[in-house]
């Protein structure tokens, strides 16, 4: 009997901040998420993994409604945020992306100056009062992206300016200016040298204090490396989600299996 | 090393290879040089035009002016009212005195008519504006008329037959003794920018059709400019993508393409018809501008903002910027040095429009330049149509040189549309 292997008990330490349940997208007659659901929870760093192609991204932008812009996108079922369903009709998804922010694959700064590129969201939502408060918050989101210190000296020239990896956390600094509750993340180190992406992984781990965070990645190690929690997708459908120690180690679907094994993908 | 099967067993070395290469190396240059050669030929079009252009308008940028000591006398001009005065007979007098020999009255005819007509009124003018010199004598340039400007250009020549030529043998000696005298001289046509236009050639300018010209194309671009941004921006950023917004851009690109002539039907029917706006005005002919205009904004506005990259959009509508806000804040900014370039170069082809601006009047005869849009006025292209058509010698190098004008506008025009595109232009 001294072969028993215990398995950690999936213990849920923070509380549910999103919910998707029966989630289906369309592109067209294309049906490219399949019946999702998941609980995301808060203050935790969920990984979203998966093959290309498999619907991650896509699901990730359901998550602050990004796909409303695409006109063949069509979304069913219900995503919850608080409790509250954002996809209702008195949701506005302005607001919603204030409270749900993203960062892209690209780094995608404004070609305006770094001061510019953070107080962008507070201005047209108009969360500051003065300029002081402004540059309260500016300075805040650029230490909170551990930037401050490289651009305090340079807020006033071009974002476009800055290095590959301080332009991710540029973008991630104008992301948490707005206070978002929960950080989506599409790839955001795939254009990244491994110094830089090295940098982004501390500061995703930093942000778990205060955030819900989503991250689609297609690195298996750092989906293992910065992730609490992990979903993997496989040809739209979420096959499997759980700690992310256990998928790694003891992955329950044969899929995921192969996948996180290199056997596809 | 894996054997790939079915690949080809290729000899580098094969000496038809090499032969391959230089034939394909051969089509390379043919490409290079038949390139060159269309380049060349274009290029040598272009300066044969312009350089015939600036031989033939060349003459007309100097005016010749004689020299004449006029005698104000007060009882030929009341001091209170010195418009009223007799000056055509004060130019006349001036004349004669320089040939007390001809007492004949045709000869002395004929030798008035060597005086531009407008001499009399630029007298008249003079002394109006200095009125304390009614009763002294006035030395005063005046321009000649036509032929003996012609003459003392050379394109008159003396050699010639009598007949075959505008001037009789007894005026050229007047004329010449004239010059003698050192009275002739040449100086710079100012009345070319000065003047509008006249029945004669040493009078005629350009001033009405420059006015005439700016206020139309103000005209279009107060339309077109705001309207083909919003349609631009609309149908780019904002309209469905449904069958009625294609059938609207087919439309667009069509409009673009329409020969001139039609959208000057069309204002001939709605505006003078319809609106009963006033012919010849350069608020009609700016509508009619726009309408050609409008295509070619809407086009270049939508060719900008697609050119704007996606990423820009994501992030703004990602902090939750409405669409007006990504609009107004990142999209037009970005997409403005191109939609600028576009219109310029629409203005550009506004200016040197002419087919539409004759459907509506705008190649009337007017001696004034227009004080508004609303007075009747005539554009560069149809004063050059005017000139083209008239039998006077002057006007054949006048037509030249307000073709070069026109031209010297275009290319003013298109170095500023580079100049903002360079200036606005951001990168990222």
């Amino acid at each position: 009997m001294d072969q028993i292997t215990i398995r950690e008990p999936v213990v849920q330490t923070q509380p549910v901040k999103a919910t998707a349940r029966g989630v289906d997208v369309y592109y067209a007659d294309n049906h490219a998420i399949k019946n999702v659901d998941i609980d995301i929870l808060d203050k935790t760093v969920t990984a979203f993994i998966g093959p290309s192609g498999c619907g991650k991204s896509t699901f990730l932008r359901c998550l602050n409604r990004m796909n409303d812009t695409i006109d063949i996108c069509r979304v069913t079922g219900d995503i919850l945020l608080d409790g509250e369903d954002i996809y209702h009709r008195s949701v506005d998804p302005a607001l919603l992306r204030a409270r749900v922010g993203m960062v892209f694959q690209k780094p995608n700064p404004f070609p305006k100056s770094v001061y510019d590129n953070v107080a962008y969201g507070p201005r047209i939502h108009g969360l500051a009062a003065n300029k002081a408060e402004l540059d309260n918050i500016v300075e805040a989101s650029l230490r909170g992206a551990s930037l401050w210190e490289e651009a305090k000296d340079r807020l006033d020239q071009p974002g476009t300016g800055l290095s590959g990896g301080q332009q991710q956390r540029l973008c991630i600094a104008r992301a948490i200016a707005t206070a978002p509750e929960v950080l989506l993340m599409d790839e955001p180190c795939s254009a990244l040298d491994p110094i830089a992406t090295a940098r982004i992984e501390e500061l995703i781990d930093e942000l778990r204090q205060n955030f819900a965070i989503v991250i689609v990645t297609h690195s298996m190690q750092q989906a293992a490396r910065v992730s609490q929690k992990t979903a993997f997708f496989h040809l739209g459908d979420m096959v499997e989600y759980g700690e992310t120690t256990a998928m790694f180690t003891n992955p329950e679907d044969k899929r995921t299996q192969d996948y996180i094994t290199g056997r596809f993908g | 090393m894996t054997d790939i099967p079915n690949l080809p067993n290729i000899d580098w070395k094969d000496p038809a290879l090499a032969v391959r290469l230089k034939r394909r190396n051969g089509k390379d240059n043919w490409l290079c040089w038949a390139g060159l050669g269309a380049l060349g030929a274009a290029c040598l079009t272009l300066v044969i035009l312009l350089a015939s252009l600036l031989v033939s308008g060349l003459p007309a940028f100097t005016q010749t002016h004689v020299t004449l000591d006029f005698e104000i006398l007060a009882e030929k001009v009341p001091a209170d009212d010195p418009g009223k005065g007799k000056f055509r007979t004060i130019v006349r007098d001036a004349i004669y005195a320089h040939f007390p020999d001809i007492t004949n009255r045709r000869e002395k005819r004929a030798l008035a008519g060597m005086i531009s007509n407008g001499a009399q009124y630029e007298l008249r003018d003079y002394v109006i504006d200095n009125p304390d010199l009614i009763g002294s004598t006035v030395s005063l340039r005046v321009p000649v008329s036509d032929p003996y400007d012609q003459l003392a250009k050379g394109l008159i020549d003396p050699q010639t037959p009598e007949e075959n030529r505008r001037l009789k043998d007894a005026e050229i000696a007047n004329f010449d003794a004239l010059a003698d005298k050192g009275l002739i001289s040449k100086p710079l046509n100012l009345a070319l920018i000065a003047n509008a236009d006249s029945r004669f050639p040493e009078l005629a300018g350009l001033s009405g059709a420059l006015w005439g010209s700016f206020y139309a194309l103000l005209v279009c671009f107060l339309i077109s400019f705001p309207v083909g941004i919003a349609a631009g921006i609309y149908l780019e950023e904002f309209a469905p993508k449904n069958r009625f917004t294609d059938l609207i851009e087919v439309n667009i690109n069509n409009l673009a393409a329409v020969p001139s002539v039609v959208f000057g039907l069309l204002a001939l029917v709605a505006f003078i018809g319809w609106f009963g706006l006033p012919r010849s005005a350069p608020l009609l002919g700016g509508m009619t501008l726009s309408l050609m205009t409008l295509p070619t904004i809407i086009i270049a506005t939508r060719i900008a903002v697609q050119a704007v990259p996606p990423s820009i959009r994501d992030a703004a509508l990602g902090l939750g910027a409405s669409r007006h806000q990504v609009v107004t804040g990142h999209v037009l900014p970005l997409a403005i040095p191109g939609i600028l370039t576009g219109t310029i170069i629409g203005l550009a082809r506004a200016l040197g429009e002419t087919a539409p601006l004759l459907l509506i009047g705008m190649n009337a005869f007017i001696t004034q330049a227009p004080d508004s849009v609303m007075d009747p006025a005539t554009a560069l292209p149809t004063q050059i149509f005017i000139w083209a058509d008239s039998p006077e010698r002057g006007f054949v190098s006048r037509t030249s040189a307000a073709i070069c004008v026109l031209l010297a506008f275009l290319i003013v025009m298109n170095g500023l549309a580079i100049y903002l595109r360079k200036r606005f232009e951001r990168h990222w």
